[in-house]
């Protein structure tokens, strides 16, 4: 089944008196449960397709339908509710709230929502992670792949359609890189979750199912 | 110092707290760079290449040891001192790139000359840019150009007071690999046409391999 | 699991030390401003209103005269009569010159409403017993002390009565013109005489009843007062009708006054705009320092609401540290400053008394005020945190230029020019902080030219003419006046005086007097009613416009008929007619002429056209004893200010003689000739400014121990109190001016703070390839003073605008100002800003910007 459905997908945008495509027409189908890397030069559109299928960005032309919804025809406001509930993030850096414990800051989005957490869930997704140890210190008192971990945990708490990881591993060494890369994969294929990255790391891509390569806005078939 | 060499080093140690928390960061550390050389400094995250770099540049007094540019010695330079000898003798290219946001390319180019209250050379100036691709560009101001064009712009920022020696940290860590290379051979062919030095650190041995030389750093000593 | 809003708004809270301290600061602020200026208001208002309740003699919401026993009775069973007291007028003591002392018995209720009670010792209960003040019984030549005898003398019913009476106790004089004097109920017992109800028949108030009450609510107490009057059989509507009437106490229910009210309303209007620059600056600066984690919120599936709720909530925390301790700081700083306010109206007024209560009004006012600012100020930011896209949000930059890309280059880059293009980085920031700093520049500079108007010399020569006056004690009782020949001055003083060094330009002015009844005058102005006064006897005719004269023994006008030398009618400020004072007084000296006096406006010496009614060139007869004695033209027409009708701000005298008109200046040779008698009323003169101090000092010690009878006034008296009006406007403006500058300063220092945090890794880069400390700290200063240049510029120019209208505007309606336009304020407060905007740059940069380069560079993106 797919989870994310792309059709003719266009991303224009106005800058000063020119017009950027940062996407110029893309049909993508991504398979549930998968792990799809996106590689591209920067400028290619990698980071404009991920904001699209989050639903930050509404799509100049064409579709996007994430776990059936189809979200040209949803409001700001409930596109921040599917945000919340059908969306994983992972960014590059900044991804939590430092005045938040570890614990707190997992169970941040189910917090927006006021519902309660599944705690078999959640003790295993800690577990896996390597976070049973940290989970009342505060954010700048783990390194920055434990941190990274704690995005991934936090990105996969409200058992998501979609993880979507931009460039996750980017200001690390190689080390970390292949720990952190490791246990997305890992963490996502053991509950089942669709994983998309975004990166131009070509270790990290090599362990994905499928890679998407971009440029220009387009898929390089 | 005999004639050629830029840099040198010697006994190069910094150590960060006390006692049995006592961080070395570097740990007696010498070294030559020969005029005209690219040097890449390779060394995994916590190797201290970073605290090398600072050490080399002025950003950061060690602990023990020298760091001499040419002839002069940085540890006999206080805070104003050293900010003026950065401005004339060092070029920075950093890994962010680090340009002034309300300034345009020509501007961020020039600045370090203007600070030391010089005219530009405009031909040597207007020659860089030409070598860096950069004149349609040449009034836009940083949030107009795309990572590679910015990173271009501070090489270009790097080299206009002809410094004595450039130093590169992670030029490319935040650039694709098609940009990289590109990045990395403009390094190399201003390297080569000006006989410009330049040490670059980075943790990517692909990357490093473009250079001339390559020296290997972990744990705080320079090791090969 | 806990409300996560709530955990993140708390841990949010706490983590932002600085960002807190200064939002507390700017609410404190604004919060101290509305303070300080609700207690000077409403703190003035309570002191004026007593100080009018205490001239007036009651602080009760009303109070009924002239009712006869059964109607007092009735009181009884008045609903909207909370508690009433009872007064039985008895008169006024006539064995005094210069404290009126009225003779009534009261009882205690009355007593308190009319501030009687006494400080020491009892209420009166012996039919022998009596209250009144320390300054009356001084009048009456005893120590104030409980037990002391004390002889009163007064009329009733026609009868003089002299009784010996014994103090039971005594209060504080709150009038130096009149206080009360009250026996007990068991008076009326030992003289029943004297309370004879016979105001049906004489009018005389000895033996009615009169009663200050308090009502149960003051909604719709006129009605319910014309609806007891008509119950009682009176008629509310018949003005002066004998009988039973009542009025509300408008001291103690002052209608709104409209004017008042706008003044109020500007006022609080630009102190909420003072509020706002700052405190949305304030909101505005620590949002865009966390709009990357409002991005990661929002991306993260915050909802606008949520983001919302999450800053309002801390707002309301801030709010309530801020608002309180503002509170707090803004009353003592209001009472310490409303002496000083209240003085501006002691010119007219002898005694002020100042009292601010801390009524929860005040600082419920204020708080509302504050909060209101507060929620103002926060909207926009709040909304911008809240629906900022997620993706700029996330990505945004505080040092990016806006939205240009493209930027032509300049010949080099400067320090000023980095400055200069830094500024561009939030043009609506720097807008606020420009006009947050012109604000305090614009409101002292305004302030500054409504002090400098102060027209003190106006105020001065509208007073007295020359120097010195010496007059009868009675002409400084506002309500007294020089009505009879026997007040007038003798020939001891004024030898007295031009034995003193240092005097000349002496000159005596003759006055007439109710004596003077068979010297009349006849004009060409024609009366539509007549009548005789109630109180006095003395009939009365009246123009169609309701101009009053008093009438004579044979049916002409009285007027009020000044004799004077040369010198004196030299003062004078004549308008029309023979200009020349040498020429007018010769032809006066001949007799053939005479100068007619006409009121005029106080500030313009325009002539009051209801007063003018004559022309130069109509003829005035004179008659004495009936028959016409002479015809004199009307020579010229002066301006009278206070000096020339009485003196300083008197006009009883001249209303109880001649009433309204006409105001006649004879030379004293001719006076001489008509009237029996002549009575010297005053004695001017200037004396030689070495001398002054000597002449003061003799003068005080004349009227205070060889003639009690005798007053004195002084130019220099009437200098000061004009000056205090100034003092105090450059006080309460300096006041307010201060705090303003306070918030722009804090405004200015807030933005060049987080301008360092902010950009401290671009601020390292720069020095890294650089830019060395020195540079650094002269850029920033460069920011700053283009803020206060820019502010000073703003600040001068609107200062101009607004002098030349506004304040002029309301200057001009006010008689002692006189519009003088300046920009020495603005100028001096324009150097202090720049030179605050040189140092705050560099204090900035000692504290925040330290630690080394690498340190900064490494910041975190």
């Amino acid at each position: 089944m797919d989870i994310v459905e792309i059709r003719h997908l266009k991303k224009y945008f106005r800058d000063g008196s020119q017009t950027v495509r940062a996407l110029d027409g893309i049909d993508l189908s991504i398979e549930k449960g998968k792990f799809t890397a996106i590689a591209g030069a920067s400028g290619s559109g990698k980071t404009t397709l991920l904001n699209t299928i989050a639903g930050l960005y509404k799509p100049t032309e064409g579709t996007v339908i994430v776990d059936g919804l189809d979200l040209s025809k949803m409001s700001e406001d409930q596109l921040t509710v599917f945000r919340r509930r059908k969306i994983g993030f992972v960014f590059q850096g900044y991804n939590l709230i430092p005045e938040l414990t570890i614990r707190e800051n997992i169970l941040f989005p189910l917090g927006l929502d006021d519902s309660r957490p599944d705690c078999a869930y959640f003790s295993g997704l800690v577990r896996l992670l390597g976070l049973d140890r940290y989970l009342d210190a505060r954010p700048h008192m783990l390194s920055g792949g434990a941190q990274q971990c704690t995005a991934i945990a936090r990105a996969l708490i409200t058992k998501p359609a979609i993880v979507l990881a931009d460039e996750p591993t980017g200001s690390f060494d190689m080390k970390t890189t292949q720990n952190v890369a490791g246990l997305l994969k890992m963490t996502a294929a053991t509950f089942h979750q669709t994983l998309l990255v975004i990166t131009h790391n070509p270790d990290l891509a090599q362990l994905a199912d499928r890679v998407v390569r971009l440029r220009d806005g387009k898929i390089l078939s | 110092m005999s004639a050629d060499i830029i840099l040198q080093a010697k006994g190069l140690k910094k150590y960060y707290g006390k006692g049995e928390t006592e961080i070395h960061a570097l740990d007696g550390v010498d070294l030559e760079i020969a005029e005209g050389m690219f040097v890449a400094v390779i060394g995994t995250s916590g190797s201290g290449k970073s605290t090398l770099l600072n050490m080399l540049g002025g950003l950061d007094t060690p602990t023990s040891g020298t760091v001499t540019i040419k002839d002069t010695e940085l540890s006999g330079l206080n805070d104003e001192q050293l900010t003026v000898f950065r401005r004339r003798r060092i070029g920075f290219i950093f890994q962010n790139y680090n340009l002034i946001p309300t300034l345009n390319v020509w501007e961020n180019i020039v600045f370090p000359l203007a600070m030391d209250g010089q005219k530009p050379d405009k031909k040597f100036v207007e020659e860089l840019v030409g070598m860096l691709g950069l004149e349609q560009k040449i009034n836009s101001l940083p949030n107009n150009l795309s990572g590679g064009q910015q990173q271009r712009v501070a090489i270009a920022r790097a080299l206009a007071s002809k410094p004595d020696i450039v130093l590169a940290d992670e030029p490319t860590g935040n650039l694709d690999t098609k940009t990289s290379d590109n990045v990395i051979g403009l390094l190399h062919a201003t390297s080569q046409k000006f006989r410009q030095t330049i040490l670059m650190i980075t943790h990517n041995p692909d990357i490093a391999q473009l250079a001339d030389q390559t020296i290997r750093i972990e744990d705080g000593r320079i090791v090969n | 699991m806990k409300n996560m809003l709530d955990v993140l708004a708390r841990r949010s809270f706490s983590a932002g030390r600085m960002r807190n301290l200064i939002a507390v600061l700017a609410i404190m602020l604004t919060a101290i401003l509305f303070t300080a200026v609700t207690t000077i208001g409403m703190g003035a208002e309570e002191s004026l209103t007593l100080t009018m309740q205490l001239l007036k003699g009651s602080r009760s919401d009303g109070d009924f005269h002239n009712m006869t026993a059964e109607q007092y009775e009735a009181l009884e069973n008045a609903d909207f009569v909370r508690e009433y007291g009872l007064r039985m007028p008895v008169g006024f003591l006539t064995n005094v010159t210069r404290h009126n002392i009225e003779f009534d018995v009261l009882d205690p209720v009355q007593a308190d409403l009319t501030f009687c009670m006494p400080s020491h010792g009892s209420v009166p209960e012996a039919e022998n017993e009596i209250v009144t003040s320390d300054t009356a019984l001084k009048e009456l030549g005893v120590e104030p002390k409980v037990g002391a005898a004390v002889t009163i003398a007064f009329t009733a019913h026609g009868r003089e009565y002299r009784l010996d009476m014994v103090v039971s106790g005594w209060f504080e004089a709150t009038s130096d013109q009149i206080s009360m004097m009250w026996a007990g109920p068991a008076f009326c017992g030992a003289h029943p005489d004297i309370f004879e109800y016979t105001y049906d028949r004489d009018r005389d108030m000895a033996g009615t009843y009169y009663s200050d009450f308090m009502a149960v609510s003051t909604a719709g107490l006129q009605n319910n007062l014309d609806n007891w009057v008509r119950q009682m059989g009176g008629d509310p509507d018949a003005a002066g009708s004998p009988g039973l009437s009542a009025t509300i106490n408008t001291q103690t229910n002052p209608a709104p006054d409209p004017e008042l009210l706008l003044f109020g309303s500007v006022i609080t209007v630009l102190f909420i705009l003072c509020g706002y620059l700052l405190i949305y600056n304030v909101f505005d600066i620590a949002v865009m320092q966390e709009i990357r984690r409002y991005g990661l919120y929002r991306t993260v599936g915050m909802s606008r609401r949520q983001v919302k709720q999450l800053i309002n909530r801390q707002a309301l925390w801030l709010s309530c540290i801020g608002i309180p301790l503002g509170l707090l700081i803004g009353y003592f700083v209001g009472k310490a400053a409303l002496p000083y306010t209240v003085r501006i109206f002691s010119d007219s007024y002898e005694n002020v008394v100042v009292n601010v209560t801390p009524s929860p009004a005040i600082f419920a006012a204020a708080a509302v005020l504050t909060a209101f600012t507060v929620f103002l100020s926060t909207r926009k930011p709040v909304r911008a945190a809240a629906d900022i896209p997620p993706i700029e949000a996330f990505r945004y930059v505080e040092a990016a230029a806006g939205r240009k890309t493209v930027k032509k280059s300049s010949a080099g880059v400067s320090l000023p020019q980095l400055a200069w293009s830094n500024l561009g980085r939030n043009k609506r920031r720097s807008a606020f902080i420009t006009a947050s700093l012109a604000l305090c520049v614009v409101l002292l500079n305004c302030t500054g030219i409504a002090a400098d108007s102060v027209d003190i010399e106006k105020q001065v020569s509208y007073s007295i003419r020359t120097d010195f006056a010496v007059v009868n004690a009675l002409s400084t009782n506002i309500m007294k006046g020089f009505t009879r020949r026997e007040h007038g001055l003798g020939p001891e003083v004024i030898s007295a005086i031009n034995a003193q060094p240092g005097v000349y330009g002496a000159s005596a002015v003759y006055k007439n007097t109710l004596d003077d009844s068979n010297v009349t005058y006849d004009f060409p102005v024609s009366f539509t009613f007549t009548g005789t006064d109630e109180e006095t006897g003395i009939p009365y005719a009246a123009t169609e416009d309701a101009v009053f004269f008093n009438l004579g023994d044979d049916g002409h006008a009285l007027c009020n008929v000044y004799g004077m030398e040369e010198k004196a009618i030299a003062r004078m400020n004549i308008r029309e007619g023979e200009t020349d004072a040498h020429t007018l007084y010769e032809q006066m000296a001949d007799g053939k002429g005479v100068l007619l006096g006409v009121p005029s406006d106080m500030g313009t010496s325009v002539l009051n056209p209801v007063f003018d009614l004559l022309d130069v060139g109509d003829i005035i007869t004179v008659y004495k004893n009936g028959t016409p004695a002479a015809e004199l033209p009307v020579l010229a027409k002066a301006a009278l200010n206070g000096d020339d009708q009485e003196v300083r701000y008197t006009v009883n005298g001249p209303f109880e003689v001649g009433k309204d008109g006409l105001f006649l200046y004879l030379a004293a040779d001719i006076y001489t000739t008509f009237y029996d008698e002549p009575a010297i009323y005053k004695y001017s003169f200037d004396v030689e400014e070495e001398c002054r101090a000597a002449v003061s000092g003799f003068l005080e010690d004349y009227v205070t121990n060889t003639d009690p009878d005798l007053n004195y006034i002084s130019a220099e008296d009437a200098r000061q109190d004009a000056m205090a009006t100034r003092a105090m406007l450059r006080f309460v403006g300096g006041l307010i001016g201060i705090i303003f500058g306070a918030a722009g300063v804090l405004n200015l220092a807030n933005t060049v703070i987080t301008t360092i945090l902010a950009r401290r890794h671009e601020f390292a880069t720069m020095q890294s390839i650089g830019m060395t400390g020195k540079q650094l700290t002269r850029m920033m200063i460069w920011e700053s003073v283009y803020y206060a240049v820019g502010a000073c510029l703003l600040g001068l120019l609107l200062s101009a605008v607004l002098g030349f209208t506004v304040i002029k505007m309301l200057v001009g309606g006010i008689w002692y100002f006189t519009f003088h336009f300046t920009l020495v304020p603005a100028a001096v407060v324009c150097a202090v800003l720049l030179a605050v905007a040189a140092v705050v740059p560099v204090a900035a940069l000692n504290v925040f910007h330290k630690g080394s380069i690498v340190e900064k560079l490494r910041v975190a993106e």
